[in-house]
């Protein structure tokens, strides 16, 4: 079964005041993305892909075409506070600046708390405070280095793994996780990925990958899907997208990449 | 068997703020021949924008030369220049002995200054007719794949892989010797960055210049165009060798780490997976003891907390400082 | 939360020195009155004398005592000031926030309107309509001055959302149910907080000045004393001239040290706010 269907999205945003201009961010993408499937739409910047996510986190409107996560269309069926708070929990994210996304004015836990808003069983503070615990040990942090402290007293990785962690806690679904590895050093970009990973394993979450990184769409996807000036040029498995690209744009991108194991042969 | 263009020996260079320095670079030494491409690859803050900036002898306060010497080959003869002013530096080297292309033209350029106006004004600095100069800048132009005609335009009316282009094409007007290349290419799409890339390529095949510094932390790239590789840590050199043979078997146990944590597509990575380096780089006010990796490092011996383990040649053309490969291990 | 905002600004002299004058004149302002209990509109027949005992600022030309017009024009001066900066405030939060929450059309209009006020050179303004007055309240006055110096304020608190608002931390909390009270209150709030701080101290500023502004060219308030009309008497009567110093030098004193101690506020208040700025 499809855990997200998204049907001829599209979405213009109108600029400027006299002369109202329209650009079209979105051009009438449609894909699916099923149960524990890992997905990547993989764009340069100004491609659409960063629209097309928070349209599907039902966090600006699109301007027509559909989106069902779990059978329902999340702009037309959820109409309760109840079904919204299930919306949210089911479908989560990780953004890709992990210094953007704390709020410099509080302490890091924040974001944490913030989860049980989501839930539907009341915790007791202490209870809740085991369970933040039990989530930041899980993405591999030491409670002690994180509670109480503010954002710019941890680096981007720890930052990252936090945000994995109130996924730990929501046990969503679905993560759309917006470009989680391009702020974060070389070194630790493995353990995001791993994470996620293993979030997919345990939890049977799907995910979706926003990137512009074919290397890493590659490296975790179950699919691929190219996107190019708001449309999707290509979609499929990732061997066929990296080693047999159909649409003359993957095959640019592809061919542009520096590679490790092989020389590029026309540079 | 070429000569070395530049000589680094013993360098340490220090941020010295109020009450307490920043080892940015402590210590290094290397050499960069003539006709090669060195790619310095490292995370960020392990002191390879510092290495860029001694090179230039651009040192500005904080950042303070506290040791060790640079040596540039100029007109036959190695001048120390690290024992020059920054401005005499400036005057008798920058731009016709070795030029700087930095991460984001915007850092370079002026958005409101012509782009003909550097032109004319490497010129007026190096004692050269204006005319010849621009003349030979609309060539350059041409050759980088931009319109002359932009030369008359300002930079902010270019796109960033135009603009990064048109930097190259001034900074290598007076056919420098060495050219010092800070994360050129981070900025820009992948396409743009090949394009980029080719582009200085072929600038030393044709002899405009002779060697390059390529700085980054994107091993893969350094792979498609440099001869060597320098690997960088905590203000340290752990590694240099040859790329292909780096890539083929990385000796320190930092370079293994920083490979594996590559992600190309290729169906190699996916066979060999991806690892990460536990931990974060050290602080460089009080870095860690002996080897400044054994913190993080996987192989780590009771010798490594204790020592420092010095860069020393262990094959042909393979530096490496790790104590896996010394007689001090036991 | 506000406490960790605002601790590391008692770390600066800058802000202690400054605070401490201005905090000095407030209580000066606000006791002064009452514990020296002289009538400063009682006309005696001690007239332009020097200070004595029974005068320890001495008198003006109609005998008034110059201290205790100088106590009450303290006290409205700042009146003036805050009302000015409240009303400066309000109005910029409002424009500013509204703008940037709703864009589009909205967004289009307040700010052509905010344009439109931003370049009217407002002091002139001011003058036509406090001189199309005939009785002019203290309040009044604080009106006129507050209903000018918004615009640049509301600009830069609707630059300063739009920059929060499209911030992942936002989404986040959105996403984890916020409605837009809540998001406004924990996350929006103590964002533009610091830089609202700073403007309405600026904005007091701004009012005490143009208070005197006004009142020197005798326009100021009908009604109540200020630091701007005993300068403005002073002015009339040649007190300069005729060296009756005790007249016109202790409100000049007063409204250069509040409004330079307020300045000092904000620029300290910037200094630690803005890490760019920040010594170190």
């Amino acid at each position: 079964m499809s855990r997200l269907v998204v049907k001829n999205l599209s979405k213009v945003f109108s600029i400027g005041f006299l002369a109202r201009r329209n650009v079209e961010a979105v051009k009438n993408i449609s894909f699916e993305v099923k149960e524990k499937e890992i997905i990547s739409l993989v764009g340069e910047s100004g491609s659409g892909k960063s629209t097309t996510a928070k349209m599907l986190l039902r966090l600006i409107h699109p301007t027509s075409g559909k989106i069902v996560f779990e059978g329902k269309d999340i702009w037309n069926d959820i109409k309760t506070n109840q079904e919204l708070k299930e919306f949210r929990r089911s479908l989560h994210a990780v953004f890709q600046d992990p210094f953007a996304s704390f709020n410099p004015f509080y302490p890091v836990e924040r974001t944490m708390w913030q989860a049980f808003r989501l839930m539907d069983k009341e915790y007791s503070k202490n209870e809740a405070l085991e369970l933040i615990k039990d989530s930041l040990v899980k993405v591999g942090l030491d409670p002690k280095d994180i509670l109480g402290k503010y954002p710019h007293q941890i680096s981007g990785g720890q930052k990252q793994r936090i945000m994995i962690a109130r996924c730990w806690l929501l046990k969503p679904k679905f993560i759309i996780a917006d470009e989680p590895t391009s702020m974060i050093d070389a070194s630790s970009r493995g353990g995001i990925i791993k994470l996620l990973l293993k979030l997919r394993e345990e939890q049977g979450t799907s995910i979706m990958f926003i990137t512009h990184d074919l290397g890493l769409a590659y490296y975790v996807s179950d699919r691929i899907l190219v996107m190019k000036e708001g449309r999707i040029v290509e979609d499929g498995n990732p061997d066929d997208v990296v080693l047999n690209p159909q649409h003359e744009y993957t095959k640019i991108l592809v061919g542009s990449i520096p590679k490790l194991y092989r020389k590029l042969e026309d540079i | 068997m070429s000569e070395s263009l530049v000589k680094i020996e013993n360098i340490r260079a220090y941020y010295k703020l109020k009450n307490r320095e920043v080892k940015a670079v402590d210590n290094v030494s290397f050499e960069i021949m003539e006709n090669e491409i060195i790619g310095v690859v490292g995370e960020s803050g392990c002191g390879k924008s510092t290495l860029s900036n001694v090179l230039l002898n651009n040192i500005i306060k904080p950042l303070t030369i506290v040791g060790g010497r640079v040596l540039f080959k100029s007109n036959g003869e190695y001048v120390e220049i690290s024992s020059l002013t920054r401005e005499e530096v400036r005057e008798r080297f920058w731009g016709k002995e070795m030029s700087l292309i930095p991460q984001s033209a915007m850092n370079a350029l002026m958005p409101t200054i012509k782009l003909s106006k550097y032109v004319e004004h490497l010129a007026q600095s190096h004692g050269i007719p204006k005319n010849e100069l621009l003349k030979k800048a609309r060539k350059r132009f041409e050759d980088v794949d931009l319109d002359p005609q932009w030369l008359n335009r300002y930079p902010f009316e270019l796109s960033g892989g135009m603009r990064q282009r048109a930097v190259i094409a001034i900074a290598t007007l007076l056919n420098p010797q060495l050219l010092i290349a800070d994360e050129p290419t981070s900025a820009l799409d992948v396409v743009n960055q090949k394009v980029f890339l080719k582009i200085l390529l072929e600038m030393k095949r044709q002899g405009i210049v002779k060697s390059i510094i390529f700085v980054t932390h994107d091993i893969a790239t350094i792979r498609q165009i440099a001869d060597r590789m320098l690997v960088m840590y905590a203000g340290k050199i752990m590694e240099i060798s040859p790329v292909d043979k780096i890539v083929e078997k990385p000796l320190n146990p930092y370079t293994e780490g920083l490979l594996n944590s590559v992600l190309t597509p290729e169906p190699e990575i996916k066979k060999r997976g991806i690892t990460t380096i536990p931990g974060t780089p050290p602080n460089l006010i009080e870095p860690p003891s002996g080897c400044r990796f054994h913190p993080r490092c996987p192989k780590a011996m009771s010798v490594c907390k204790e020592k420092e383990p010095k860069l020393v040649e262990i094959e042909p053309q393979r530096k490496v400082a790790c104590f896996l490969y010394s007689e001090e291990r036991a | 939360m506000f406490k960790n905002m605002f601790k590391p600004l008692f770390k600066s002299k800058k802000f202690i020195i400054g605070l401490s004058i201005v905090l000095f004149f407030i209580l000066l302002g606000i006791f002064g009155p009452m514990i020296y209990r002289v009538d400063p509109t009682e006309m005696t027949w001690d007239m332009e004398q020097a200070p004595s005992s029974t005068h320890p600022l001495g008198t003006d030309t109609y005998g008034r005592d110059i201290l205790a017009q100088l106590l009450y024009g303290i006290r409205s001066s700042l009146y003036v000031g805050f009302l000015a900066a409240l009303i400066s405030l309000v109005i910029g939060t409002i424009v500013g926030t509204f703008s940037a929450v709703r864009r589009g059309i909205t967004d289009d209009l307040l700010m052509s309107f905010t344009n439109i006020v931003l370049t009217t050179p407002s002091i002139l303004i001011a003058i036509l309509i406090a001189s199309y007055l005939d009785v002019r309240s203290i309040e009044m006055i604080a009106v006129i001055l507050g209903l000018f110096q918004w615009p640049w304020f509301a600009r830069a608190i609707r630059a300063q959302l739009m920059s929060v608002l499209s911030r992942e931390y936002v989404y986040l909390s959105k996403m984890a149910g916020y409605g837009d009270f809540r998001l406004i209150v924990e996350d929006l709030i103590p964002t533009i907080a610091t830089y609202a701080f700073m403007s309405f101290v600026l904005f007091i500023n701004g009012g005490i000045m143009g208070e005197a502004s006004l009142s020197l060219i005798g326009l100021g308030p009908t009604e109540g004393i200020s630091l701007g009309t005993i300068l403005q008497w002073s002015v009339m009567m040649d007190a300069i001239r005729r060296g009756l110093w005790w007249w016109f030098v202790p409100p000049g004193i007063a409204i250069v040290a509040v409004t330079a101690s307020l300045l000092i506020i904000s620029t300290a208040m910037d200094e630690v706010f803005n890490p760019i700025l920040r010594e170190e």
